[in-house]
């Protein structure tokens, strides 16, 4: 019997050995690996999570990867097809790679055979990232949603928790989280269903408000806060969807009608002017510049709907807007006049140092999210040139698109890996508007994003954990709601 | 070796292979249809978000055995077994609390009731693992006997019990209350700190655990446990079976302690009161009307047309998603023109159903869209009937139906996601690692019977849907694709919906089509509308219509047109007509 059973051991660790292969013999490979998420060549900032990757191949029996700053520090990780890094040596590699190139260099045992990869970079950057982000996880689907929430995620680490889930309030949904300036401390978000509201967080202090006044097309939709904290500019928007039969693009979304309105938090009054109500025109997406002085916004001509969806055209404009008295300037300006590209443009983003706008472009309408072609774009204020973002954009769509609290990284929404669900992908871009490789958000498990079902809607950078105190929250929420007004047209 | 076998365990094997048979033989596809309505991963992350919430532990179980209801035959022996297991347990408590054995029949009635509760498919399992974990736990309370030993029940038991089962905990307190009451030789001071500290951690555990194991409403996050499949509603029955499983071992030995002389009788009443309880309770949970709907959505499922047309010609389906499954079988076996008029029709919802934010209705016209080659819509539909579940479950059927619609469409790298998902479940797992692999050839795909034709006669010209214009679409796809579904889809639309005009208009649609003659009710519909038309520009109906329809139409004529009440006098022979449900069918 003993014998027997050692037999069996023997001929196991002769197996294993064999199916291991000895590393003396290393087969080179001219190549990058193909590994996922595709980490070569991407731009870092220095406190992000560990790069965790699984490597693309069939039957990879072991593998080692060895990452080297220029200084000669490095991390050794034994592994197989999914290479975890141990976080606590990577945020010391890290520490002392600023400004530096990381180079990972990978041996991957394959049948008994081992293949040395070409050594890929990671470039560390010096700019700092803020805390983390938030975003709403969401399955990608039509009408009805299931489980949902708006989480927030530690870029330092993999802990991810929610702010809010809509378990929390049944049959509810929720939408347009948005932050002051990554304040984690001011931030809105609206709840639908039938205790919905908008939920407003100002410096601890909890509110919700009904937003549907009698002068208005709908509650407050798309938010975008003021650097001052006093108001939000809000779209109001009729929207509708409908169905595609048989095409890439799933759904169309479009509005019959929108307007543009400010929210005066002190006041707890709605304002707009004719610039931003009119009716042959739909106003939304808006933004405020980062001196508070302009508001930037859409426009598209009204046209019969959904017929008529591809003449959809919206442009980018801008109105001037004084915080102080709170009434916009006389004339609008155009700064994209996309339809004569025939383009159309969503989600226009400032970045708070003030010299660029990030938008969405793309065919018609004004949900992107929905379309194929959309890529993300910048205007730069001080040259007034805009360009498609090449470096950022794939070939599928390219979505929402929020900056970080120093300018220098964008988080943005793609469907690149599958067309469908939609993944954050974080960016560096430099002074002069130039953007790094974008990477896609690290998870401790690469398999992360094969096995969820949910999409990251609406990433958007925060500069600390937003304390939402949910006992408060239920009870607000359940309680009667803030009557917003409409106050007066400010033109 | 058999006089071992007392009568309380015959009873118990009689008890589980009634339920086994049950299930089995009549109400498998209740089964079939709990199973399609969940995704059970073998992942460390499922298992970590399924339990991570107060009963978590007992929804993941449920789930875990849910899952092999796949098989009824498993499913079936899982739910008889556990529901002898609480039945035997609950008889050892009352054992254990000194009842006399002829009590036995006392602790059938929670198992029995539980049993007519799962016959609502939106009982779950979960909910009858959270109270066997219950019974469990106070059948071990009664061996404890120190007070050292009783009070680390409470400290550990209560919170570890609100984990794994939920708000059910209060039926262990409930327990422990009553039992340590009866003990005599209890101090005050020991009850008093025995009950402060239950009742403490019963009400500060899930308040201090609420909005962190997930975020529910207050009555929810007590509840815990889904019992019942819309967490909305209060399972007020599982309830009350928690309090006969609290109450059951005392009742059984306090009637021990009558003394009653006539043991016989003792037993034939608590059997009498059984069988009158349990006969009433089942007749109220049985449903065999939603069994035979679940039955042909199972078929439908599975692709055994056959089957449905065989179970509608034993007994004709009244319900609107059975028609529409009967439907979707007549078509896919080219009968739709032929035979849908020998069966009860509900007019054009029963062909295709309109979009409703349920899940079982999408779901099934989901099924329609699919095979007619609307795959987007198909995609669509299932995927709202798993958004749609109340307790925010998967479903293995959707995502199954999302990894074919995505291959169809040629979207592979979609298609092998919701592939690599399917692979960590038990039934779905050899079929998932197949098409992955088949995702590399396209000519497995396309010689594929199903996907590879659906692939030829899927719809390719894009146009926005449109569930009030469905003859439209149908005509659509028609002069695209030339698919005989389609065509007998479009035409019983216009049958259906009464529009002889269009039905005539769009009949030459169908020429080049394989038809060896013209469907019958075709053929009814045209000799009709050719007798209507009273054409006098031509004399012969220009349709090769069988001499035996035309004759039958002037037999039909000849009675509709003299009689007062026709109705009953067509009702025998012409019932299975077209001109029957014209005339007499809203």
């Amino acid at each position: 019997m003993k014998g027997l059973v050692f037999s069996i051991i023997s001929f196991l660790m002769l197996l294993n050995g064999a199916c291991q292969g000895e590393k003396t013999v290393v087969q080179e490979k001219d190549e990058y690996p193909h590994i996922f998420p595709d980490y070569v060549g991407v731009t870092i900032p220095l406190g992000i999570a560990p790069l965790n990757f699984r490597i693309e191949l069939d039957s990879v029996f072991r593998s080692e990867l060895n990452i080297q700053n220029s200084s000669g520090q490095n991390i050794v990780v034994k592994s197989g097809k999914n290479i975890s890094i141990p976080i606590d040596e990577w945020k010391h590699l890290l520490k002392t790679s600023k400004g530096d190139s990381l180079m990972f260099h990978l041996d991957i045992n394959r049948k008994g055979t081992w293949f040395r990869f070409s050594p890929f970079p990671v470039y560390v950057s010096r700019d700092s990232i803020d805390y983390g982000l938030s975003y709403r996880l969401i399955a990608p689907g039509y009408e009805i949603y299931s489980k949902m929430g708006i989480y927030q995620r530690s870029l330092n680490d993999f802990e991810q928790n929610a702010i809010v889930e809509n378990t929390l309030f049944q049959g509810s949904c929720m939408n347009c989280h948005c932050y002051k300036q990554t304040s984690a401390d001011n931030m809105s978000l609206h709840i639908r269903g039938p205790q919905g509201g908008t939920v407003l967080l100002k410096e601890g202090n909890l509110n919700v408000l009904d937003t549907k006044t009698k002068e208005t097309l709908s509650n407050c939709v798309y938010p975008y806060w003021h650097p001052s904290g006093n108001y939000i500019a809000y779209s109001v928007n009729k929207t509708q969807q409908t169905f595609h039969a048989a095409h890439e693009k799933r759904i169309e979304v479009f509005d019959h009608a929108s307007d543009i309105v400010v929210y005066d938090i002190k006041n707890n009054a709605l304002f707009s002017c004719d610039q931003l109500q009119s009716d042959n025109h739909m106003e939304t997406f808006p933004a405020f510049s980062p001196d508070g002085k302009s508001l930037f916004f859409c426009s598209a001509q009204v046209d019969s709907l959904p017929l008529q969806i591809e003449n959809i055209k919206y442009s980018l404009l801008r109105i001037a807007f004084n915080p102080e008295t709170g009434k916009f300037g006389p004339s609008v300006d155009t700064l994209f006049n996309a339809a004569g590209l025939d383009k159309t443009v969503s989600f226009p983003r400032p970045s708070y140092d003030g010299r660029f706008i990030m938008f969405t472009s793309f065919d018609y309408g004004n949900f992107s999210i929905w379309h194929q072609e959309a890529d993300l774009w910048l205007y730069d204020t001080e040259t007034g040139v805009n360009r498609p973002l090449d470096e950022l954009n794939s070939d599928q769509t390219e979505s929402y698109h929020s900056w970080s609290s120093n300018s220098r990284w964008i988080v943005f929404s793609s469907r690149r890996q599958n067309g469908l669900y939609t993944m954050p992908f974080i960016a560096h871009i430099d002074e002069q508007g130039n953007p790094g490789k974008p990477f896609l958000l690290p998870q401790e498990d690469p398999d992360y994003y094969d096995m969820t079902f949910y999409s990251f809607n609406v990433p958007e950078f925060i500069n600390g954990p937003v304390d939402m105190d949910l006992d408060e929250l239920e009870k607000t929420v359940n309680s009667e709601h803030i009557q917003v007004v409409f106050g007066r047209s400010n033109d | 070796m058999y006089k071992k076998i007392s009568i309380s365990d015959l009873s118990s094997l009689l008890l589980g292979t009634l339920i086994f048979l049950f299930f089995v033989l009549f109400y498998s596809f209740h089964l079939h249809y709990q199973e399609q309505y969940q995704l059970f991963l073998f992942t460390f992350d499922y298992f970590f978000q399924r339990v991570m919430q107060p009963g978590g532990f007992s929804n993941y179980l449920g789930s875990f055995f849910t899952q092999f209801y796949f098989y009824p035959w498993l499913g079936s022996l899982i739910i008889a077994v556990m529901l002898v297991l609480l039945q035997r347990i609950l008889f050892a408590t009352a054992q254990n609390l000194r009842a006399e054995k002829n009590m036995f029949v006392l602790s059938f009635f929670p198992g029995l009731m539980y049993w007519g509760l799962l016959c609502d498919e939106n009982y779950l399992l979960g909910g009858l693992v959270s109270i066997l974990l219950i019974s469990l736990t106070n059948y071990l309370y009664t061996f404890s006997k120190s007070g050292l030993v009783k009070m680390l029940f409470i400290f550990f038991g209560i919170p570890l019990l609100y984990l794994v089962s939920g708000g059910s905990v209060i039926f262990f307190f409930l327990f422990v209350f009553i039992m340590e009451i009866k003990e005599k030789n209890r101090s005050w001071k020991f009850l008093f700190l025995f009950y402060f500290l239950g009742i403490s951690l019963i009400v500060v555990i899930p308040f201090l655990l609420k909005n962190i194991l997930g975020m529910f409403p207050p009555v929810r996050t007590f509840v815990g446990v889904d019992y019942f499949r819309y967490p909305i509603n209060f399972p007020l029955v599982v309830g009350a079976i928690g309090f006969l499983l609290v109450l059951m071992p005392f009742l059984s030995t306090f009637l021990s302690n009558r003394g009653f002389s006539q043991k016989r009788t003792v037993v034939f009443v608590q059997i009498f009161t059984l069988f009158l309880f349990g006969g009433w309770f089942m007749n109220k949970s049985v449903d065999f009307k939603r069994e035979e709907i679940m039955e042909y959505d199972f078929y439908v499922r599975m692709r055994k047309w056959e089957e449905i047309i065989q179970k509608a010609e034993a007994k004709a389906p009244q319900s609107p998603l059975s028609v529409t499954c009967l439907n979707l079988a007549l078509g896919k076996e080219g009968l739709l023109g032929d035979r849908m008029f020998e069966f009860y029709q509900n007019g054009v919802d029963g062909l295709i159903p309109d979009f409703t934010k349920d899940f079982t209705i999408p779901m099934v016209a989901g099924e329609v869209y699919y095979h007619l080659g609307f795959i987007n819509t198909a995609q669509r539909f299932s995927f709202e009937a798993m958004e749609a579940l109340p307790d925010y479950q998967k479903s293995v059927r959707t995502i199954k139906r999302l990894a074919e619609t995505s291959l169809i469409n040629g979207n592979y790298v979609l298609s092998r996601k919701y592939l690599k998902i399917l692979q960590h479940t038990f039934y779905y797992r050899k079929w998932a690692i197949y098409f992955e692999r088949a995702l590399n050839s396209e000519e497995i795909i396309d010689r594929h019977p199903e996907y590879g034709l659906l692939r030829r006669v899927k719809l390719d010209r894009d146009f926005f849907f449109s569930g009030e214009e469905k003859d439209m679409m149908l005509g659509i796809m028609l002069s695209e694709k030339k698919s005989k579904l389609a065509f007998e889809y479009l035409m019983a639309y216009c049958l259906l919906n009464k529009d002889i005009q269009h039905f005539v208009q769009y009949f030459p649609l169908g020429e080049s089509l394989s038809y060896f003659a013209i469907p019958r009710h075709y053929q009814e519909a045209l000799i009709y509308a050719w007798d209507v038309s009273k054409s006098n520009v031509v004399k012969e109906i220009p349709y090769n219509i069988n001499n035996q329809i035309k004759s039958s139409l002037n037999a039909y004529k000849r009675i509709y047109t003299s009689q007062s009440d026709p109705q009953n006098l067509l009702r025998d022979d012409f019932a299975d007509t077209y001109w029957y449900y014209f005339h007499f069918r809203n």
